[in-house]
């Protein structure tokens, strides 16, 4: 069984009739994969993840077929019961450190936090503990990095931190959501580096949600593509790359100036990503794609597999035997 | 060609106090910053926060006043000239800003600021005004209904939009963009940066294109300026320094650039630790705690920038690493 499976989940702000911010995602995890969603702003990325640990509030409505941690399913839980799972099996790593930290406590005493609440250690063992833990994260002189507050830190310094908070209860799952975003490119690959290094090394599962496809391209076994709320495409690495089925994945793959060859401009999809009231009939790219067709206006298309993984579109691109 | 945009040996210094009964730091924000730029022409200034792209964005859209060097914007001398011709000089030089969200003003109407360039700057009457900003509008794709409207009306990529017109709305010969992509998605990115050469073309504008992301500039720049601790360390044509760089800093940043299709042949090269403290950078190169080449030299003495196949390196070891 996989460790996280996720069936049909949708996330509606408002009321049931609203516009669903993430529509009917299917999605699993297995056991120390990395599994890669990417997407631009608004696509749902995030918030997929947020409904996983809980963390949507009113209005939020999460509704899901099925939403299985480690055999535990998370819809069903109440707050003591999912505090008890969140933070320690399954815990998460924000996009932007400076803010994820409690500016008013020591950086030692919120890793011991963790260390109290999940492990059980007091004392001079969770010193210990999150000395440990600091070094591990290559946080050099930690000893005296302890008693530092956040805010004498620097960003790559922060994030370490909050790494070694997120793995200090050894979860099955760690949530990494834009980890590096803040970050400079030699601190991005630095802590890249640390993230996978851990990843390995506990044999956990590492869902990373970001937008920049290079970084997938170099740390993820499999990635889902989402658009506007739908999974619409799901493949391996590199082979979705090398070869993307969905005519948005090719775009955004076009869209990357490591793409262009010397041409002057890039090629991109006209318009931008359809807002909440705004939503077409038939196909959510559409509107934008370069291969419409009649049938893609009228018709939604669903996620189906093929080949090389699955893709929601009509008419896949790049595939040996014609699926549609 | 005549060069646009000449910077000699541009420098800015910060004094820091540190209280009361301390002497005040000094931070070397830029330091011996030199380069020409020429019309039409894009000069891409790379390296991470705290190297001093900003500052030398500032330094040259006449923000502030660079504390030595010389700057001179189409042949005129800025360094020591008086207010009206620091006027004359502000029109030719014009700023993109990072984030569309805080560079709008967002009490005023998008047509109205834009028409503001005009009205500081021009004689033009009220309908001739309006008839630019239209033009204008209509070149970077924004439709001529968007003049009534208001900043929060728009999204990230048509805000940036109406900041490179509002820019170009009096045709400076040097544009100034920091960092003017990184607040975009991949898809408003590449239209955003479609817009910019598209623009560049027709006005022939010399671009200093700040950045920190390798990709965009390896797309745009002619030529790189790589930057590190507000020194330059390496500057030259852009395809010589992403085909064969020769610092071991340019090194390190561009392979730990992640790609799409990464070579495994090719080991990534790791450089450990951060950026020093600019109040007490480190003795000699500044770059030697994290070189994986530094030598005792390095310690002790300051690589000055010489040229080394065709572009301008400053590292004691340049020859021997790359050999």
């Amino acid at each position: 069984m996989s460790l996280l499976d996720i069936k049909n989940l949708s996330v509606r702000f408002g009321d049931a009739t609203a516009i669903p911010v993430v529509d009917g995602l299917d999605l699993c995890v297995e056991k120390g994969e990395v599994l890669a969603i990417v997407g631009e702003s608004g696509s749902g990325k995030s918030v997929t993840m947020m409904a996983l640990m809980g963390l949507i509030d009113a209005p939020g409505i999460v509704t899901a077929d099925s939403l299985q941690f480690d055999g535990t399913d998370m819809l069903r839980l109440k707050g003591r019961q999912r505090r008890h799972i969140v933070g320690k099996d399954l815990s998460m790593v924000f996009q932007d450190p400076m803010t994820a930290l409690n500016p008013s406590f020591t950086v030692g005493f919120q890793i011991e936090e963790v260390l109290r609440q999940h492990m059980s250690l007091k004392g001079q063992a969770a010193r210990q503990r999150a000395l440990q833990l600091l070094d591990r994260v290559e946080i050099p002189a930690a000893a005296s990095r302890l008693n530092a507050y956040p805010h004498q830190l620097s960003g790559g310094m922060s994030q370490r931190v909050a790494i070694a908070m997120a793995i200090a209860a050894e979860p099955k799952l760690l949530i990494a959501d834009e980890p590096t975003t803040a970050l400079d490119v030699t601190i991005q690959a630095q802590i890249m580096d640390l993230l996978v290094g851990l990843q390995r090394e506990q044999n956990m599962g590492l869902v990373l949600i970001t937008h920049d496809l290079a970084v997938v391209a170099e740390t993820a076994q499999r990635v889902c593509v989402m658009y506007a709320g739908q999974a619409v495409e799901i493949g391996s690495v590199p082979q979705l790359f090398n070869a993307p089925s969905h005519p948005y994945t090719e775009a955004l793959l076009k869209a990357i100036p490591e793409h262009s060859q010397g041409q002057r401009r890039l090629t991109t999809l006209p318009g931008i990503v359809p807002g909440r009231y705004d939503r077409p009939l038939g196909c959510l790219l559409s509107p934008r794609c370069p291969y419409v067709q009649a049938h893609c206006r009228e018709q939604r298309p669903t996620l189906d597999a093929n080949e090389r993984g699955a893709a929601r579109c009509f008419y896949p691109l790049n595939l040996t035997a014609e699926v549609a | 060609m005549s060069a646009v945009l000449t910077a000699r040996d541009l420098t800015r210094h910060y004094e820091i106090s540190r209280g009361l009964f301390q002497p005040n730091a000094q931070v070397q924000a830029l330091n011996g910053v030199s380069f020409e730029l020429e019309a039409g022409k894009t000069l891409a200034v790379v390296g991470e926060s705290g190297c001093g792209k900003s500052t030398l964005a500032r330094a040259l859209t006449l923000i502030e006043e660079p504390s030595s060097g010389s700057l001179q914007i189409a042949g005129q001398e800025v360094t020591g000239a008086n207010k009206a011709q620091r006027k004359q000089l502000r029109r030719d030089v014009q700023m993109v800003f990072q984030n569309p969200y805080a560079s709008l003003n967002p009490r005023q109407k998008v047509g109205d600021q834009l028409g503001e360039p005009l009205l500081i700057n021009t004689q033009l009457s009220r309908l001739e005004r309006r008839e630019r900003v239209q033009a204008m509008m209509q070149q970077v794709g924004l439709r001529p209904e968007h003049y009534q409207r208001y900043p929060h009306m728009f999204s990230g990529g048509q805000r940036q939009r109406i900041a490179l017109a509002r820019a170009m709305m009096l045709q400076p010969k040097v544009l100034v963009a920091d960092e003017p992509t990184s607040a975009l998605d991949v898809s408003i990115q590449a239209q955003v940066l479609n817009l910019f050469m598209d623009l560049q073309e027709q006005f022939n504008t010399g671009y200093v294109f700040i950045s920190h992301n390798l990709s965009v500039v390896r797309h745009v720049a002619d030529d790189v300026l790589v930057m590190y601790l507000g020194r330059p360390v390496e500057m030259g044509p852009s395809e010589l320094i992403y085909n064969r760089p020769l610092h071991p800093y340019t090194q390190a940043l561009l392979s730990a650039t992640p790609t799409i299709h990464p070579d495994p042949s090719k080991p990534k090269i790791k450089i450990s630790g951060e950026l020093p403290n600019p109040l007490s950078p480190p003795s000699g190169c500044a770059f030697h705690q994290r070189c994986p080449h530094a030598s005792e030299r390095c310690q002790v003495e300051q690589p000055a920038l010489r040229l080394l196949d065709a572009r301008q390196v400053a590292c004691h070891h340049a020859e021997q690493i790359n050999s």
